[in-house]
């Protein structure tokens, strides 16, 4: 029996890591439905673009680990940069649903870029951290939890208190905020939308170069990662698209119940629902919180 | 030119089209003088808002153009800047309809304002007691969320945010609307006040024609995109036409449609009779 519940945990424990980095790729949507109210489809395409940037300058180049990670991040800078000079500025005041097609182009085209410049195969991303339980807690609790998934958690878990932090106090994120809330308001009393938008899009280019690192480290720098990203959908449904705490506690809540569902579950469906059980959960959650549980709810006086 | 003349901001055959197509302003001249409170006043769909974004260049945002004439503000011919670079230059429009960011509390709808401006936290902190002063029904709703707080409540965060921003002219698009009479006189109030006590030019657009003018220094009846009448406010409240067209006055104690109809009736009976 105990053996039993220690599993249980386990497979818990393990889910909820997993779930950080779910969490992490909805971070980068979250941050830029925040301020243009689009589904930015391109995420998946950034994550890819970043981390392969990131291991092409290590391989190719030689760089040094640190050196490539500045360089990553400043390469988003500049695709943040393009987007806004290129496309946002451009499709300023047309629908919300022109810009989702204008992400979805951008997808394509940096996927395009990434492959043009770095090539097509699989790349090993080694960060020096192992995909192996750590001994320690292996040893003096019993539970296998694996040292990669630990330390994405970590990460994550930082990210997401500096970004709070950065909205919640700093004048920019005052301005982001306003520009989510009313972005022709916004304007008429001088925030500057360009900014703004430089800002969210540098933003979700570091969150996305982040997650890439810490999914790539453990499955190989591939397209799969474009894919992979689209997992967040799911997680922004039940977290609600607009709000940064309901992206980690849905990445959290996905990564421990498809972990949970296809180990005691999955079983008497031939395995493998982990791919297709959490967007279950998300229409649930469309019928019956469809702003989900941190979303915030549209006010509207009477 | 315009500080030669006194005037902070003065149009000049105004035309403007939206779209490339829908002509909205036809032909606008008027002047606003430093330190005055000007009214803009027509019905629905007389231009008023469209001369207010023509002014604070939001137009832009709504496919906008301006086709004809001059804007001149401050000395500066107002052709391509942003309304970013306007509010640098001291002018701030209060849009129609208050847009207050509802998601955010009351006080920080009033920093928001001060966005523009290099300020330190204690410099924002004496502005803000500063603005409290003159709005003090929001220094105790500060905490609340905007979205929340009453239509009353939530023009006076409009304006007092654009007030955060320092401006030398405000640009008033409709602050009345759908408000209870009280706190029109309220708010009327206050931008008096700011007028006097802190020497902000406004322009402001109303359909409450009787409110406005007694709270202006000068008015300009717009219809279709065209200024039909200028004068003091005293001579416009006291003009036959605009009392009857606008405040539903008239010496013969005509209050609507109705009574215009049955006494243009008698006449016709005399002459038959």
């Amino acid at each position: 029996m105990a053996d039993q519940i220690l599993f249980f945990i386990e497979v818990v424990v393990g889910g909820l890591l997993a779930g950080t980095m779910y969490s992490l790729v909805a971070l980068g949507f979250v941050l830029i439905y925040k301020a243009s109210a689009t589904f930015n489809f391109s995420q998946g395409a950034m994550v890819f673009f970043a981390v392969l940037a990131f291991v092409g300058f290590m391989q190719d180049f030689n760089v040094p680990f640190v050196l490539a990670f500045f360089l990553a991040v400043f390469l988003m800078i500049i695709v943040g940069l393009c987007t806004e000079r290129l496309v946002l500025r451009p499709l300023m005041n047309q629908s919300e649903d022109t810009l989702l097609m204008a992400t979805i182009g951008l997808g394509y085209v940096l996927e395009g870029l990434a492959q043009a410049m770095w090539g097509v195969e699989v790349r090993r991303l080694d960060l020096g951290i192992k995909d192996f339980p750590i001994p320690w807690i292996a040893d003096n609790l019993k539970l296998f939890i694996s040292a990669i998934d630990l330390t994405a958690g970590i990460v994550a878990f930082g990210m997401i208190i500096g970004l709070t932090l950065l909205f919640k106090y700093t004048k920019m994120g005052l301005g982001l905020r306003a520009v989510a809330d009313d972005a022709g308001a916004a304007s008429s009393i001088g925030i500057p939308l360009k900014h703004i938008m430089l800002l969210v899009w540098s933003a979700a280019g570091v969150v996305a170069l982040v997650a890439g690192m810490m999914w790539g480290a453990r499955a190989g720098v591939q397209f799969a990662l474009v894919d992979l990203a689209l997992k967040a959908l799911p997680v922004l449904i039940i977290g609600g698209f607009s709000s940064i705490p309901g992206a980690i506690i849905g990445g959290l809540l996905i990564g421990a119940v498809e972990k949970v569902l296809e180990v005691y579950i999955g079983p008497f469906f031939g395995g493998a629902i982990e791919g297709w059980a959490p967007y279950v959960l998300a229409i649930f959650f469309l019928l019956y919180r469809p702003e989900g549980l941190f979303g915030e709810k549209i006010i509207r006086r009477v | 030119m315009s500080s030669a003349s006194g005037n902070i901001l003065e149009l000049k055959n105004v035309k403007v089209v939206y779209d490339n197509v829908i002509l909205a302003l036809h032909d606008v001249t008027l002047n606003v003088p430093k330190g005055k409170i000007v009214a803009l006043l027509g019905g629905n769909g007389a231009g008023k808002s469209t001369t207010l974004k023509s002014i604070s260049t939001m137009l832009a945002s709504e496919r906008g153009k301006v086709t004809g004439g001059t804007i001149n503000y401050d000395g500066n011919a107002i052709e391509k800047q942003n309304p970013s670079q306007m509010v640098n230059m001291g002018m701030v429009q209060v849009l129609e309809g208050r847009r207050c960011f509802g998601h955010l509390t009351v006080e920080e709808n009033i920093i928001s304002g001060a966005y523009s401006r290099k300020l330190s936290r204690g410099d924002i902190n004496q502005e803000l007691e500063k603005i409290y002063g003159y709005f003090i029904r929001l220094k105790e709703r500060r905490k609340s969320q905007a979205g929340f707080t009453s239509g009353g409540e939530q023009q006076m965060i409009a304006v007092a945010r654009a007030m955060m921003a320092k401006p030398k002219m405000l640009l008033l698009d409709e602050p009345s609307m759908g408000l209870a009479p009280q706190l029109v006189a309220e708010i009327f109030n206050i931008v008096k006040e700011l007028n006097e006590k802190e020497g902000v030019s406004v322009l402001l657009a109303e359909q409450n024609t009787n409110v406005a003018l007694k709270n202006s220094d000068h008015g300009y009846i717009i219809e279709t995109g065209k200024v039909m009448l200028e004068g003091t406010a005293k001579s416009l409240l006291n003009d036959d036409k605009v009392k009857e067209l606008y405040l539903g006055i008239s010496k013969e104690g005509r209050k609507n449609f109705r009574d215009v109809l049955k006494e243009e009736g008698k006449k016709k009976k005399k002459k038959v009779n």
